[in-house]
This record gives C-alpha cells, sequence and structure tokens, in this order.
C-alpha cells in the first residue's frame, strides 16, 4: 500500500476527528427526530423549489434535478389520485381499495432521509476535499467524477473498505452506508445525473398523437388544404322523384341535424310523397381524438359516403324490411372536418311503401348516443381527410404533457401498422387520382410514379430529398417492386419508420426557414408542414425573421387542427380530459345521470371553443363568466340560474342557428337532440369553468364534495404551486360516522394534526371557498341544515395572504392572480411545445407572462408568442 | 371386422405400398384420410343468364352419357362429374326472377320487401336467410378439427361495385348480404397481407440500417441514448422477422406442408385493372388465389361469383361485342345470339373446367391424392335458361370428391326443390339438417341417388 506523507496523513486524522464528531451529531440528530423536524426537512426541501412534485404522477416516474427520494415517499390517496373519477364513483364509507397503507399516528422520518443527510455532512468534512462539491474531482487529489453505475450496497461496501484512502477504518458500516446513500442520490447514480441535468430541449419522436395528425397532413397535401367555415348544418336538396335532375330540385336549404320523419306525407311542397330523393352533403367537424360510432337510421334507401368522395360508408342502395340501423365504427382525429354526403331515396313501387324516417347521430368518445349536434356539422363538404385507424399505444405522460422520449417494442409495431395502413389509401385514392392527373404524360421509367412518391416522401421528411435519401427512399422501391402498389407500399414502409419522419427535430441539414416551418407545425398542429403556403414559404426560405415568423403563426392559430390542440389543452389544464364517467350516488343525486354528463361535457367544450374564437380569447373570462352554456336538462337539474337566457329569440353568437328549433326535441328516431343556448346572468352561481358543474362534480366523491380535491386543483393547477405528496396514505373520514359534521368540519378534523396542516392550511382553504357547489356542482347555501362557510384564504408565493369568500371572490382573486398567469403560461408552452419552458431560457416565463399581460391576456396571442418562441431558428451556418 | 380407419390402412391391408397404390389400382378417393377424418371442402361457382338447356344437358341419365359442347370442357374430368337436372328454384314472393334466381339461390328463402324494382314482378330488399356457404363456414368454425382461419371466402370475378339484390348471393344471415372481393389484389392482401408485410418489412428494416447510421450523426451526445434504443430495437425486430421467415422456410421444405412465407403466396401479375377485357386474366387470378387458400387451409368454403344476376360482361375475347344479358333475351329462333350464348357458357365452363385442372394438379396437403378428391365444385347459375327467365332446372353441375357423391353420373330429378339438394349438401359435409330455407320445400328431406 502506497504511504502517504505525514502531512496528509496528518490532515487525514483531523479529518476523522471531525468524522467521530459527526457520530455526535448524528445521535443528537437521531434523538432530536421529531415530527417538527421532519416537516423543516421537508419543507426546506421543497423551498428548493423544486418543480418536480408539480405533479403527482411525476413522482413515479420523472427524475428532475433537487428531489428527494421519490420512492420512499408514501402517498396520500385522498387528494393524490391521479383519476378523482375512480374515487368519486366509489362510496366513501367503503374505504380506497387502491390505499397502500393506513396509519393514525404521526409518521416517522424516513431512516433513508437521515441516512443521505447524515452522508451529506460526512461528505463535506472527510470526502469532499479530494472529490469536488458535487462529486465533480479535485485537480490537485482525484480528477475523476465520481459517477458510476454500481448499486448502493456495492458502493456502500466499497466505501467502507477503501475509504477515505488514507484510513479505511475512519469510515465503515453506517457512515459508510450514509455517505454512499448521499452520494448515490446526488450525484453518483445516473438516476441522479439526469436529475442535476440543466432543462433541456430534449430529442424526442412523434408522439402517437403528432402520428396520428401528420399522417393526415400527410394525405392532406395532395389535395385541397383543410379549411375551416363559421357556418353550421347540413346543406340538404330535396328532388322531386328519384334522381337528382336540377329541374326537379324542390327545396335548396340548410337542415340544423339530419333528424325527420316524413311518415307517408311528401317531405316538402311539390314533392311526390311516392317518390323523391334528398341529398344532404356537409362536414363533419371532429374536435377530440378517439373513437366514434356513426349510427345512421333509415326507412329507405340510403347510402352515405364519409371521409371523402366515394369512400362509402354505408350502403343500403337495397331498401330491405327491417334493416333500417347503419352502425359504424370509426376513429377519428381531432381538428379535422371529415366531408360527407347522404343520398335518401323513397322509391316508387307497387307494393306497399315503409314511412319514410331518417336520422344522423353518433356516439362521441366516452359519450352517449345522440342526434350530431349543429355545432359539429358543417354545411359544405371541405377537403378529403384521411382517418388513421391503427391503434398506437399511449406515451409517457410523467411531465403532465405528452412526450416522445422513449421507444417500446409496442410503439414500433404500431409506426409499421401505421405505414401499412397509410400505404393502401394511399394506392387506393392519392395515387390513383395523381396518376389520372398526369394520364397524359408519358410515363418512361416510371416517372409519373417515381415523381409522386418522391412529393410524398418529401413532405414526410419535412424538406427536401438529397441524392442518397432519394436513393433509398424512391429509386430503390420502385426498382424492387413491379407493381405500383407494391412499390408504394415499400416506400411508405421505409419512409414511416425512417428516423428522417420519426423525429421531427433531426433537420439541422434543412435551411432556416425549413426548421423553423417544422417547428411552427409541431408546436401548432402536433404535425409537419403541409398546406402548400408553408412548404412554399420554407422552399423559399422565407421564414427567417421574426415578423414573417409571427405572421405565419397567427395564420394558424384560427385553424381546427389549432382550435383542437386548444381545447385539448384547457381539458388537460383543467383536470377534465379523461373524465369518461362521472358517476354520483343515485340516492342522492336521482336525476344527475350519464346525459347530464354530456350536457356538461358538451357545455364546457362550447364555452372553452366560443370564447376561443371570440376576438379577445380573453383568459380572465374563463374566471369570470358569469353564464355558461345550458341545456333544458341542465336547467332542470341545476335550477333557474340555467335557464335560457334567450329561449324566444335569435341566439347571440354566430354559431347558434335557427332559433325557432332551437328547443330540445325528442327525435323521430327516439334519439334525444339538445341545443346549447347561453345562460342567464348570475354572479354568485356562475363564475367561468372554476364553478361549472363538470370540474365541481368531477372534484368531489360520491356523495359529498371533497374540498381537498378542489384544494389541491386550486393550488397546484389554477397557482401552480408545488405540493408534496402527504407523508402517509388516509382514508377519508365516513360522513356516517361523523353524521352531525358538515363536510367542512370532518376535513378540518381530519387535517387538524399540526403535521398535516403545513399543506393542508393551504388546499383547505382553497377548496372550502367551493364549498357551495354540491357533489354535482349544483349551488347550495346550506349543509345539514348549517348555513355553509365558503370563507378561504391563500398565502401567495410572496407570502401576503389573501382572503376571500364563495367562489365568485375567489374567482376575482384567480383572475388578477400573479401565481394564476404564470402557471397557465407554463402548462400552455409545456402542452403545446413538449418540451420545459425553462430550456428554453430561464427567463423565457417570465417574459411570456408579462407579454401575456400586456396583451390583455389574450390566449391566441399567448400561442403565438409560444410557438415564435419555440420555433426560432438560429441563422443557417 | 373393424372398419378401416385410412386410407393407409386399407392399402397396407392390401398387402402393397402406398406409392404403388395409386398406380396399380388407380384409386378414386375412398374417403378416408390421414387423421381419419376427411378434409372436405366445397366451392359453389355462379355464372348468370341461364343456359341453353339443349347444348348444356347429356340426354341420357346414369353412367353412360354423352357430354354437350358446353360441358365439353368438363370432359377430363368425367369421372369425377355429376350433372343434376331436374332441380328448381321454386321459391315465390318478392322480387323478379333474377332477383330471386340469386338472391335465393343458395339461401332457399324469400327475399324481404324492399325497394328494388326489377324488370318484372314486385319489388325486394334482402334475403330473408343465411346462405349454405355461410351456414357451412358456420358449422365448420364451431368445431376445433374443420376450424380454418377464414371460414369462408367469397370471391368475384367482374362483380359490380354495387350492393343490390342482383349482385349478392351470399348471406350471413336475414338481411346480411356478404360482398364478393373481386379485386384480386384486395384478396391478395387478405390472404397473404401479413405474410407479405412481414417479408417487406425484413428488407426494409434492413435497407434502413444504413441511414440510422447517417442521421445517428446529427444527434448529440445528450440525445443519443434514446436514439440508440431504437436503432437497438429495429435491430432486434428485423433479426427476429429473418429467423422466423427462415424457420417457416425450413419448415415447409421439410414436411412440404405449405407454411405461411412468401413460398406459398401466389404470384400476381402486376397492374391488372378491373376492367371488362382483363376478366379473362382476372378470373385466372382469382381460381389462382382460390386454389392457394384451399391449399393452405385457409378456408374449407369458397365461392366464386362470376359478374352477376343479369350480369353483362362484353366476350370480346371470343368476338362477342354485345352484353351477355342482352343477348340472353333473343329467342332461339336468333341463331347467331344462340351460337353466342353457347360460347358464352362454354367459356364459363372453361372456368370452372380451369379450376378442377388445379385442384386436379396439386396433391392433397397432408393427405392422398390430389385437391379435388377432396373438393367439390359446385356450379350453378340464377336460371333454367336465359330467354324465359325460367328456374327450373337450374344448372347444377358438381365436379370432384368433396362430398363422397357417387360421381361420373348424369341424374334428373324430375322437379325437385333445390332446398332439398341444399339439405343434401348439408348432410355430406357432416352436417344433416331437417330443414333448410323455406321448410315448405324440405319436406322429403335430402335428395335420394347421390351415394
Amino acid at each position: 500500500m502506497k504511504l502517504l506523507p505525514s502531512r496528509e496523513r496528518g490532515e487525514h486524522f483531523q479529518g476523522s476527528a471531525a468524522f467521530r464528531l459527526s457520530r455526535k451529531i448524528r445521535v443528537k440528530l437521531l434523538k432530536r427526530s421529531s415530527l417538527q423536524q421532519l416537516h423543516c426537512m421537508l419543507t426546506a426541501i421543497e423551498s428548493i423549489k423544486t418543480s418536480f412534485f408539480r405533479s403527482f404522477s411525476r413522482t413515479f416516474c420523472s427524475v428532475r434535478r433537487g428531489s428527494c427520494l421519490p420512492s420512499l415517499v408514501p402517498i396520500c390517496l385522498i387528494a393524490w389520485s391521479p383519476n378523482l373519477s375512480l374515487l368519486s364513483a366509489a362510496p366513501p364509507a367503503a374505504g380506497i381499495e387502491e390505499e397502500t397503507e393506513t396509519r393514525s399516528g404521526p409518521p416517522k422520518k424516513p431512516h433513508d432521509q437521515q441516512l443521505v443527510e447524515l452522508g451529506s455532512q460526512i461528505y463535506k468534512q472527510s470526502c469532499q476535499r479530494c472529490h469536488g462539491k458535487s462529486g465533480q474531482g479535485s485537480k490537485d487529489h482525484y480528477e475523476r467524477a465520481l459517477v458510476g453505475d454500481l448499486s448502493l450496497g456495492s458502493l456502500t461496501k466499497l466505501i467502507g473498505r477503501t475509504m477515505p484512502e488514507e484510513d479505511p477504518d475512519a469510515c465503515v458500516g453506517d457512515d459508510a452506508a450514509a455517505v454512499a446513500a448521499y452520494i448515490h442520490a446526488s450525484f453518483y447514480s445516473e438516476a441522479a445525473r439526469v436529475r442535476n441535468r440543466p432543462p433541456r430541449v430534449a430529442l424526442s419522436r412523434l408522439t402517437g398523437q403528432q402520428l396520428r395528425q401528420s399522417i393526415a397532413d400527410l394525405y392532406g397535401h395532395f389535395n385541397k388544404p383543410p379549411a375551416t367555415s363559421d357556418q353550421r348544418g347540413v346543406k340538404a336538396s330535396y328532388y322531386n322523384g328519384t334522381s337528382r335532375k336540377s329541374e326537379e330540385l324542390r327545396i335548396d336549404r340548410i337542415d340544423r341535424v339530419i333528424d325527420f320523419d316524413f311518415g307517408a306525407e311528401p317531405p316538402g311542397e311539390g314533392i311526390d310523397p311516392k317518390s323523391y330523393l334528398i341529398h344532404w352533403e356537409g362536414s363533419l367537424k371532429v374536435d377530440r381524438t378517439g373513437r366514434y360510432q356513426i349510427v345512421l337510421r333509415s326507412t329507405c334507401s340510403c347510402m352515405m359516403d364519409f371521409g371523402g368522395r366515394n369512400r362509402e360508408l354505408i350502403d343500403n342502395h337495397v331498401q330491405s324490411e327491417g334493416r333500417d340501423e347503419f352502425r359504424r365504427d370509426i376513429y377519428l382525429t381531432a381538428g379535422r372536418a371529415y366531408p360527407f354526403e347522404i343520398s335518401f331515396l323513397q322509391r316508387k313501387r307497387k307494393t306497399k311503401q315503409p314511412p319514410a324516417r331518417i336520422s344522423l347521430a353518433w356516439i362521441p368518445p366516452g359519450g352517449n348516443e345522440s342526434l350530431i349536434p349543429t355545432q359539429n356539422l358543417i354545411p359544405e363538404q371541405l377537403a378529403d381527410s384521411f382517418p388513421l385507424q391503427a391503434k398506437l399505444p399511449p406515451d409517457d405522460r410523467s411531465y403532465g404533457y405528452d412526450r416522445g422520449t422513449s421507444v417500446s417494442r409496442q410503439w414500433d409495431e404500431s409506426t409499421t401498422v401505421t405505414a401499412i395502413e397509410f400505404a393502401e389509401i394511399v394506392i387506393a385514392e392519392l395515387y390513383s387520382k395523381y396518376r389520372h392527373r398526369y394520364r397524359n404524360e408519358a410515363d418512361d421509367n416510371r416517372s409519373v410514379l417515381r415523381r409522386f412518391i418522391a412529393e410524398i416522401v418529401a413532405v414526410a421528411f419535412r424538406g427536401k430529398l438529397d441524392d442518397a435519401a432519394r436513393q433509398l427512399y424512391v429509386d430503390r422501391p420502385i426498382t424492387l417492386s413491379e407493381d405500383d402498389g407494391d412499390a408504394i407500399r415499400r416506400a411508405m414502409l421505409l419512409a414511416l419508420k425512417s428516423p428522417r419522419f420519426l423525429y421531427p427535430m433531426l433537420d439541422a441539414h434543412h435551411n432556416r426557414s425549413q426548421r423553423t416551418a417544422n417547428r411552427l407545425t409541431l408546436v401548432m398542429f402536433d404535425s409537419l408542414p403541409s398546406d402548400s403556403w408553408i412548404v412554399n414559404s420554407a422552399a423559399k426560405d422565407k421564414l427567417q425573421n421574426e415578423a414573417q415568423l409571427t405572421n405565419a403563426a397567427r395564420r394558424m392559430v384560427d385553424d381546427y387542427r389549432t382550435q383542437a390542440k386548444v381545447l385539448t389543452f384547457l381539458n388537460e389544464w383543467l383536470g377534465i380530459q379523461t373524465t369518461d364517467e362521472i358517476i354520483k350516488d343515485k340516492e342522492r343525486f336521482p336525476e344527475f345521470d350519464a346525459n347530464t354528463v354530456q350536457d356538461l361535457k358538451r357545455s364546457m367544450d362550447r364555452f372553452l371553443q366560443d370564447l376561443m374564437e371570440s376576438e379577445t380569447s380573453d383568459f380572465r373570462q374563463l374566471m369570470q363568466a358569469d353564464w355558461c352554456y345550458t341545456t333544458k336538462r341542465l336547467e332542470q337539474y341545476y335550477g333557474a340560474a340555467w335557464r335560457s337566457q334567450t329561449p324566444e329569440t335569435p341566439p347571440t353568437t354566430k354559431l347558434e342557428t335557427d332559433a325557432s328549433q332551437a328547443s330540445n326535441t325528442k327525435a323521430s328516431n327516439g334519439v334525444i337532440e339538445t341545443t346549447l343556448t347561453r345562460s342567464v346572468q348570475n354572479r354568485e352561481i356562475h363564475a367561468g369553468v372554476l364553478t361549472h358543474p363538470l370540474i365541481m362534480s368531477h372534484l368531489a366523491y360520491h356523495r359529498t364534495t371533497s374540498p381537498i380535491h378542489r384544494g389541491v386543483f386550486l393550488t397546484r393547477r389554477t397557482l401552480g404551486r408545488v405540493l408534496r405528496p402527504p407523508d402517509a396514505s388516509f382514508t377519508p373520514l365516513s360522513p356516517d360516522l361523523h353524521p352531525e359534521l358538515t363536510t367542512r368540519e370532518r376535513v378540518q378534523l381530519q387535517t387538524g394534526e399540526i403535521n398535516c396542516q403545513s399543506c393542508h392550511q393551504q388546499i383547505n382553504s382553497l377548496g372550502f371557498a367551493l364549498e357551495q357547489f354540491d357533489a354535482t356542482g349544483r349551488f347550495r347555501r346550506k349543509e345539514k341544515n348549517k348555513q355553509i362557510n365558503a370563507a378561504g384564504s391563500y398565502t401567495q408565493r410572496n407570502g401576503k395572504r389573501v382572503e376571500f369568500n364563495g367562489a365568485r371572490e375567489l374567482a376575482d382573486y384567480l383572475t388578477q392572480s400573479e401565481d394564476c398567469h404564470r402557471a397557465f403560461v407554463e402548462s400552455a408552452f409545456e402542452h403545446f411545445v413538449k418540451q420545459p419552458i425553462a430550456a428554453y431560457g430561464t427567463e423565457t416565463a417570465d417574459e411570456i407572462t408579462e407579454s401575456f399581460k400586456e396583451s390583455g391576456y389574450n390566449i391566441r396571442e399567448l400561442l403565438v408568442t409560444i410557438a415564435v418562441i419555440a420555433s426560432r431558428q438560429p441563422p443557417d451556418q | 371386422m373393424s372398419p378401416q380407419k385410412s386410407r393407409r390402412d386399407f392399402i397396407r391391408n392390401l398387402g402393397i405400398s402406398g406409392a404403388a397404390a395409386n398406380l396399380v389400382l388407380a384409386l378414386p378417393s375412398l374417403g378416408w384420410d390421414v387423421e381419419g377424418q376427411k378434409k372436405q371442402r366445397v366451392i359453389f361457382v355462379f355464372s348468370p343468364n341461364g343456359v341453353i338447356p339443349k347444348h348444356f344437358w347429356p340426354d341420357e341419365e346414369g353412367e353412360t352419357f354423352e357430354l354437350k359442347r358446353i360441358l365439353e370442357p368438363l370432359a377430363p374430368y368425367k369421372d369425377q362429374l355429376l350433372t343434376l337436372r331436374g332441380i328448381d328454384n321454386r321459391i315465390k314472393g318478392d322480387g323478379d326472377g333474377h332477383m330471386r334466381g340469386i338472391g335465393c339461390l343458395l339461401t332457399g328463402v324469400e327475399l324481404f320487401p324492399g325497394d328494388v324494382q326489377g324488370g318484372s314482378d314486385t319489388p325486394a330488399g334482402w334475403s330473408m336467410g343465411i346462405s349454405i356457404d355461410q351456414h357451412l363456414k358456420n358449422q365448420l368454425q364451431t368445431d376445433v378439427a374443420t376450424r380454418t382461419r377464414f371460414g369462408s371466402l367469397e370471391f368475384g370475378v367482374m362483380v359490380p361495385d354495387r350492393a343490390d339484390t342482383w349482385t349478392r348471393w351470399s348471406y350471413a344471415g336475414p338481411n346480411q348480404p356478404v360482398a364478393p372481393i373481386s379485386d384480386p389484389y384486395q384478396m391478395f392482401n387478405k390472404l397473404y397481407g401479413n405474410i407479405q408485410n412481414r417479408v417487406m418489412l425484413a428488407s426494409v428494416l434492413d435497407d434502413l440500417s444504413e441511414d440510422f447510421k447517417k442521421i445517428e450523426k446529427m444527434v448529440s451526445s445528450e440525445d443519443r441514448q434514446i436514439f440508440q434504443q431504437h436503432v437497438d430495437l429495429v435491430r432486434a425486430v428485423e433479426l427476429e422477422l429473418k429467423s422466423e421467415l427462415q424457420q417457416a422456410k425450413d419448415k415447409q421444405a421439410a414436411d412440404s406442408t405449405p407454411a405461411p412465407t412468401d413460398h406459398a403466396v401466389p404470384q400476381l401479375p402486376p397492374n391488372v385493372q378491373e376492367q371488362n377485357d382483363n376478366m379473362p386474366l382476372i378470373s385466372r387470378m382469382q381460381t389462382d388465389l382460390m386454389v392457394n387458400s384451399l391449399m393452405s387451409d385457409f378456408t374449407r368454403v369458397a365461392t366464386m361469383q362470376i359478374t352477376n344476376s343479369v350480369g353483362n360482361p362484353r366476350m370480346r375475347w371470343l368476338d362477342i361485342d354485345e352484353g351477355h344479358h342482352t343477348i340472353s333475351h333473343e329467342p332461339d329462333s336468333n341463331e347467331d345470339a344462340y351460337e353466342q350464348l353457347i360460347k358464352i357458357n362454354t367459356w364459363y365452363s372453361e372456368q370452372v373446367a380451369y379450376m378442377a385442372k388445379k385442384l386436379k394438379e396439386t396433391p392433397e396437403p397432408g393427405g392422398d391424392g390430389n385437391m379435388l378428391d377432396h373438393t367439390t365444385i359446385i356450379w350453378t347459375n340464377e336460371l333454367g335458361k336465359g330467354n324465359s327467365h325460367t328456374r327450373n332446372s337450374i344448372p347444377f353441375v358438381m365436379v370432384g370428391g368433396g362430398l363422397g357423391f357417387k360421381t361420373g353420373r348424369s341424374l334428373n330429378f324430375g322437379n325437385q326443390p333445390h332446398n332439398r339438394l341444399l339439405l343434401s349438401i348439408n348432410e355430406a359435409m357432416g352436417h344433416p339438417e331437417k330443414t333448410f330455407g323455406n321448410p315448405d320445400y324440405c319436406g322429403d328431406g335430402p335428395l335420394t341417388g347421390l351415394t
């Protein structure tokens, strides 16, 4: 063994003395271990301002800077379950099945945490001089960084045996374990290193949604670009006789919905009831991605094309008794309008004719069957659109937004299935049209096919093809396949499984404008540049300066694709994206059923969409609006504040059509139609989305409200504050055990412990302000015959405490709260860009929040700002 | 004496080798198979607009008979042939003769009231019942021993791209017409798409590996990890695919059972459009695909619908420019038309003969004899005669030994309802029923004298 010079040895002895001293500290620490200390400690960790605990799910999967050991912290399911609907569906008295542990006593300080703390002190005193403050090493003593992949156990043994180098006996046993625990958690392990990395833009593959949208635009590239329309309804042409002769056209109008029972009567003046044809055409506007069922009921001959001209969905050319209902399942993509047309024929015959009836309904994802609402119908056939049917695995959401930062076998297979499915539609529709268009051109060396494949691959790869890429992705498949269809199949499989398509940011070889366009479309549409204007701007390198970029972003912000993305974002921000089912106690809330929930969802979606389409798209209206969209059913359940504002006169928004028909009608085909109208104003009961029953019932139990759920929602999502998970899991106290207590009193009773109060002080005080809204979101003044106490408070980041009483005052506070604005900006940025905001500069969040404020909290302007910041590219080298 | 279990046992008892047996004894299929259970297949072939009976039906009955012009192409299979005269489609109710001709042919039941108006009679909708091919499929699929990948396959040749009573003969149930697949490439995809795609994927991944390396250079060191994972994944999938395909090839080479590899996949001529003049080629392609899928045991029941009821192909390859249906309305006194109709029907007969030829040339996989020994082709028609629209004496011609009927005969049943024949087919396939379709026409049960 190499002997150290005496001086150094001496120093080490000194170190050892300090080391021994530290043991005394340790004993002291252990003796003093108390709850308060635990809280101080955890609060200290929190004060690092880690964003680690921002979302519950993050605690499991992600490793970020400044976190303590997440897996060691038990979880309280009362407020931390990511799936609230699960909780609200289960009666609280029955307890919670997922609960991991229940204890009544105060939790103990986790042993490992003590160890890390102790290890940190030992490290500072005895190791830091050679290994550096965070294990980075030091020039004079030990240059290499303390990183590796030894397990904690092996590391402990190694330290116990060899360290400190000059006196290995000085640090053994518990001390070695403590040092190992500290360095392993702080900088040694891979997890720790990832955690310590500064936020940066990470390489991502396309997420599921991005893949779906990219495929849709790849298809769309060969059509007219997707358009939007302010009109709603279906274009209808009624003919006398069963052919579409212009001289026999009797009625030409826009129908709000398709739902008719003509019986044996003529469908209009001048039409023979024995022989007529009605032709409807329009587009189905889809706001959410998911599985839909289209339900066409018709007692007469009918045909329906959907998605594209001549893409047949329902063929009932032959009317045959008893065959009058047609259901088709189809996966549709948000932000797309699918053109369709329906022909309905009553044919003259010798035999008895059936009474003529037809209706067009759907079952949207997670919804009930209803007539396709006017809102989702556009009275013209927009460009053909291709909905990918392949099932794509869900993406990682541990940061609160979809991220394409991992690859799996399942994902890889789904890209294959996608390519194969897409190839077939390319062959059947795009290529046959393309070939037809160039039918008079000479086709030497299969040049038409070659040009076609080259064009589609270039769009897929978001930029011009170089010679090598052209050779591999265009020429080779053609050489290998004699059949044109096979050549296309091979080319699509190659292109859509290529990293050039799957990794949108690996585009350093393209010019600056192209790179900018690639990011712009990814941020705004979750897609690739395929509309001709942006393809051309990129090709001509006209997306260089800030003004060009801003103009392009503005042009995209009103597109259906962006609108759909905004709607998804707002739903996520409100935590209701996956709320498929809200079930309440049947005895207590007998009229609150699946139809009520469906109406609430439509009411919410419509409110959010209207807000986004309005001139100012003012964020503050999210909390401030003193009205909401209502239906007859909602009015019946929620009472006078939900009365329609204008039941007799035409509605005020541009989207509402013929008001004379705007009432709930029992449809001829048994499907209920509900029309959304604006409710009367009421400042106490309506505070924008905050008091919307969809949110209130989601954040509640089966029978009672949950101020804790509501408080956590307000703290984390609305105010963007960090909450650590609780020390243990708790079962909520059963209301039956405390029949005399109000919900507020019961929650206070359970969270009154000093160790609960550090968080629940904040959580409860926010949640209590919404106590006037029961478990279904119905306004109430009393609970158990006691007046509801809706007083609440909040301590801001800057330490100032504010007080409010009831939802309206809370809403007024939130509307002007800087914490709230910033939280919204950060959420929006991360949802749209799918990268951490800090990766775009430490000041970025502040800057965007400031410009958001200056724009009058205009959400559309916010999106433009976000898109511009995330898409800016350095000039070409 | 215990019954002999298989053909092999039978031959062994005779004291000669299996290989010599065929040569020495010229044995027909005796209804045995290696596993003791004979594999049975049935194919229904449709051609439209009736025939010219005089040049279709043999004059004689029994085992000694002369083939007329139209059936002449089937001469090589005469000993496996059965002509069934005197079987009538008696189904009444809604729909004109053509509609009931095709819509009740395999179902034996009436059409629903509806709005499709033919040239005469009342309008009608779809069939009120299941067709025999789909019924057999359901029966076979419930038994593990007879279950196959598809259960049934519905081929079409130049069936128009519209769904109406004239274009459908197969029904999965009341009001549930089954659309035939007329595009050979579409059928190919259905049969072999997955395998083809896997073969293609293996070669595509190989091509991509170079490009992955090129792209990797653009990836920063911090991001290498995800990219490297992806590269490893692609490589693993590629290797697995290659070994899977190799194993399948080896297996095929070893035991000569068709394995789902590229070798078992038939080659189709490229870029054939569905156009009138391509009809002979499409018919060949579809037949090849059908025989191939039967060989691979993808199904044991198949239908081949050549055009449709009132089908109107212009057989320019026979120098006939007018459409078949148009010609079929001509009176017998129109000699040109009469001759053309014989030619047209002879062409359909040739399609059946080609199918029989392909089956006969293919050794029975895992069994004895050839595939025709285990398959019965039932060629039929919507009408007995075109210009009279009669549905009496519907053409029913069987080729092959699948149903175990006594072949090499010309039979005349003298006006029996065709439901009884459908019952006979069910019985021969091992699933006897009391009735099929409208029970009123099933009174006396299956036909007698077929076995």
